[in-house]
């Protein structure tokens, strides 16, 4: 048993919290600390180090369900003192916004202006933009505007050894110097902690339009080939199965349209005449599109109170349909019932396992047996029991090598949040 | 020869591998003046010629300088200290295409164009265009993180990689992609300018060929106004496809050569593509030319056709050959700035200029902000030359000062690597040497590129490792 470290962090623009309300994965930290400031969330980082002790980010602490517990949890660092719009000339369309900023409070301010950065996370109220970019969030909307590493044009990060580093700037063309922005987006706070992120900022569409239908098992495959046809291209094509959260209905379609009034119109009829062709009749127009979007997003990390283990399957979108059949087949073979969302735009499957009682017991062997067929399956989501039950990450990728000599360079004492991440990065 | 250039021969063969100095002075330069020979250059068949090459030049401690179409503009690809030059000139094939699911496998050598062609006829298109893509490869766009007129809407070459097939400093082929867990190599790989690998295959995204297109041109008195223009346009919520902005210096030099129909009497003119649904063309066509009217232009046309698009293209991204005409010489820089400041700082170049006793002509990806200007000068005349090269520093310090970059898409190479301190601190450099150091301990990838000088070898371990 390592003995807790001690850390002193007399002297740094920081505000001390109460720790056992940052426990994570059943350890419960030493400390939990709140920098004011970028320096002073470097100079935490710094003592820290200094001192051997280990450190998670903790935004809204909407997605701590993402990866592994950590091997050690010294210090619990709070973002949220390190919110608020940095930087906004709104006829530039580039925004630099502080990591505790929540998504909603950014979204809102560009919205202001008629500019969006589709992160598309769950939980904007409370959830952070530092903490969408640590876990490497990705929504549904990518096929349309890119990752969000993809408008992601800088940044600033305190590093493990107390050091501020930038890279990229305000500009929306930059290949001065390495794109070091990229590989802190989805590394879960291991090589470094976001500071403050820049944006390319979009103009917000004309027209969003939601449409809803029902899709029963028999018109489910002729319906998504027909959508594929579409001359107008939905920026997000779901075909939720379960997930009621989302408030659709048990089989829904649910795509959405944005772009211009007469493009929106004109998607709408071409979809009602798809989805007739289809044999689905039903399809309607939900009246307010983005609070609905944000239900289903939402419910991408919605927990079942009796047991539930979600987990995130990359794919192509060609191949979508065949692995969510598969997936089922697995549930089944675990005696378990299986709910999926299909993106038939970026072919991430969504599957939410639930087994009342004892999900833990054969949350491992049906996960090993998930990534036979899937080996990306990547766990998003789940009740403690289930998450502590199974490694959140696949196998390691055939790049890891590389990885792991990344992370010795970055952090060399392994403070940042150890083990958390895939191969016990 | 070198006990490299021996064990390169003995194991790869005389075609692939080029000692003598007649076949070695054609990778001693890319489009950057400057040019070191190398020791051999290695014109590899497949990824496994490269991964030997690269495992035998590592072994000896010998440079490797990756090596596309050779169209880069700031020595990206000299051999600046000798070594192995690992070319990619032959392989050049599409390994794999996948329309249902808009991507393709490519090998590095693939001339960009080349790929837009051969796709063309399944309804898709490559977005990243930069205007060598004639002669410049997809592994060379992945080096430099290309980017091209289109990229306003469509971004940079970034954000069209999908994953990446290289070659590590032991000789070790690798792959990453964006849906693999772990850190985001793709990410990282992509604009660094071959000193962290090389690539052996890319996975780009592939884009469905919009329904509809039309290519505008507008005549302005001046460049300051066309450029008030295209921050108005920005700043309304407009994103084009592409917001060009020609001089009157170029417009004439490319009306002369290329007759594509540029109003050649006009101060600048102002390209704008927009793209979508047949539905919105109208509505945004009467927006622009309504927001470019209200900035001063005299003019404002919309192409025919498809062959007249096709012509005010060419002539536009043969701007820099057509310059040919008129002078012996021409230095371009490239830097970024926020797209408001274009209005000032094209005032501050045209000043710096005057200062200087330089004629500075522009063509530029205005809608991004992103400055081409280009110096005329005369190589030979000793004087020019120390005036252009102080101009064009001056031009990068205004461009800093300015809330931007010094570069937005040519990438450091050789050329800028000694003004990458002016945009980042010594913090900010030696994060970027520990991903420098990750990939490359012995710094033998495309030395002397992107970091500083003063950043040698052993300080930029320490450093990285401090």
């Amino acid at each position: 048993m390592i003995a807790p470290a001690r850390v002193d962090f007399d002297g740094i623009a920081c505000e001390m919290r109460d720790s056992a309300r940052a426990a994570l994965g059943g350890h419960e930290p030493v400390y939990a600390v709140a920098p004011r400031t970028p320096e002073a969330l470097a100079a935490v980082l710094a003592r820290c180090d200094a001192a051997g002790a280990t450190c998670v980010a903790i935004g809204g602490d909407t997605l701590q369900s993402f990866g592994n517990a950590p091997a050690r949890f010294d210090v619990a660092i709070h973002t949220d003192l390190l919110a608020g719009i940095l930087a906004y000339d709104p006829r530039d369309l580039t925004v630099s916004v502080a990591a505790g900023t929540t998504l909603r409070a950014f979204a809102d301010r560009l919205a202001t202006e008629r500019q969006f950065v589709p992160i598309d996370a769950p939980h904007t109220a409370r959830g952070t933009v530092g903490g969408a970019l640590a876990v490497g969030w990705v929504g549904p909307r990518r096929a349309a505007y890119g990752r969000t590493r993809d408008l992601l044009i800088g940044s600033q990060v305190a590093l493990a050894d107390g050091t501020l580093a930038c890279s990229g700037g305000m500009v929306v063309k930059n290949v001065s110097g390495y794109d070091t922005s990229k590989l802190y987006v989805g590394a879960l706070g291991t090589l470094a902690i976001f500071a403050s992120a820049n944006f390319k900022c979009l103009p917000l569409p004309q027209a969003r339009r939601a449409i809803v239908a029902p899709l029963q098992d028999e018109s489910r495959t002729s319906a998504l080939a027909h959508l594929r046809k579409l001359s107008v291209e939905p920026t997000v094509t779901l075909a939720l199965d379960g997930f009621d959260e989302a408030d659709l209905g048990r089989n829904a379609l649910f795509l959405l349209f944005e772009g211009s009034e007469a493009v929106v119109d004109r998607a709408t009829r071409e979809t009602r005449s798809a989805l007739g062709a289809a044999g689905v009749a039903s399809a309607s127009v939900l009246d307010a599109p983005q609070s609905a979007f944000q239900r289903v997003l939402d419910a991408y990390v919605a927990v079942r109170a009796t047991g539930s283990l979600t987990v995130r399957c990359t794919g192509l979108p060609t191949t979508v349909d065949e692995r969510r059949f598969a997936a089922r087949s697995r549930a089944r073979d675990h005696g378990c019932s299986a709910e999926t969302i299909v993106d038939a735009n970026t072919g991430d499957l969504i599957v939410r396992f639930t087994r009342p009682h004892d999900l833990p017991e054969i949350a491992s062997a049906l996960l090993a047996d998930l990534r036979v067929e899937m080996p990306s399956a990547t766990v998003i989501a789940g009740t403690p029991a289930s998450r502590e039950a199974v490694n959140a990450w696949p196998n390691v990728p055939p790049a890891f090598a590389h990885m792991r000599d990344l992370k010795r360079q970055f952090d060399p004492h392994d403070i940042l949040a150890p083990s958390r991440y895939v191969g016990g990065l | 020869m070198s006990l490299c250039t021996d064990r390169l021969l003995a194991a790869l063969g005389p075609d692939s591998v080029k000692t003598a100095p007649e076949d070695l002075a054609s990778y001693a330069y890319d489009a950057y003046s400057a040019d070191h020979m190398p020791s051999a250059a290695v014109i590899a068949q497949d990824a496994r010629e490269i991964a030997t090459a690269v495992r035998i030049a590592h072994e000896c401690g010998e440079p490797i300088v990756p090596r596309g179409g050779g169209t880069g503009l700031c020595g990206g690809a000299v051999p600046t200290s000798g070594g192995v030059v690992i070319a990619t000139n032959r392989m050049r094939r599409i390994l794999a295409l996948d329309i249902p699911n808009r991507r393709a496998r490519v090998q590095p050598g693939l001339v960009n164009f080349d790929l837009s062609a051969a796709v063309a006829t399944h309804g898709v298109f490559y977005a990243p265009d930069p205007s060598s893509q004639k002669a410049s490869t997809i592994g060379g766009n992945v080096a430099t993180n290309a980017g091209g007129p289109h990229c306003l809407s469509y971004g940079t070459t970034t954000n069209h990689i999908l994953g990446l097939e290289f070659v590590d400093h032991h000789g070790n082929l690798t792959t990453h992609t964006l849906d693999d867990a772990g850190y985001d190599l793709t990410g990282a790989l992509v604009g660094s300018e071959g000193t962290l690998g090389m690539v052996t295959a890319v996975d780009v995204r592939l884009m469905r060929a919009p329904e509809a297109v039309r290519v505008c041109v507008a005549a302005f008195p001046n460049v300051e106004s066309a450029s008030e223009a295209t921050s108005a346009i920005i700043a309304a919520g407009i994103v084009p496809i592409a917001l060009e902005i020609m001089d009157k210096l170029i417009t004439s030099a490319v009306e002369a050569h290329y007759h594509a129909g540029y109003p050649a009497d006009a101060g600048a003119v102002l390209i704008v593509e927009i793209a979508g649904m047949h539905d919105d063309m109208d509505r945004t066509e009467n927006d622009l030319a309504r927001i470019a009217r209200e900035h001063g232009a005299l003019a404002w046309r919309a192409a025919r056709d498809r062959a007249e698009r096709d012509a005010l293209w060419a002539a536009r991204k043969g701007a820099a050959g057509a310059i040919g005409r008129i002078a012996p010489n021409y230095y371009i820089q490239d830097a970024c700035v926020p797209r408001t400041k274009l209005p000032a700082v094209m005032q501050a170049i045209e000043a710096i200029a005057a200062d200087a006793h330089v004629t500075v002509g522009n063509v530029f990806h205005a809608g991004d902000g992103n400055l081409h200007p280009l110096l005329i000068y005369d190589r030979r005349d000793r004087k020019q030359v120390e005036a252009i090269v102080h101009a064009g520093t001056e031009i990068l310090r205004t461009c800093i000062a300015m809330g931007g970059t010094i570069s937005g898409e040519h990438g450091i190479g050789y050329e800028k690597r000694e003004t990458l301190s002016l945009v980042f601190s010594t913090d900010d450099l030696a994060a970027m040497a520990r991903v420098r150091a990750t990939f490359d301990p012995r710094q033998l990838f495309n030395p002397d590129k992107i970091f500083p000088s003063g950043m040698t070898c052993g300080e930029v371990k320490a450093q990285a490792l401090a």
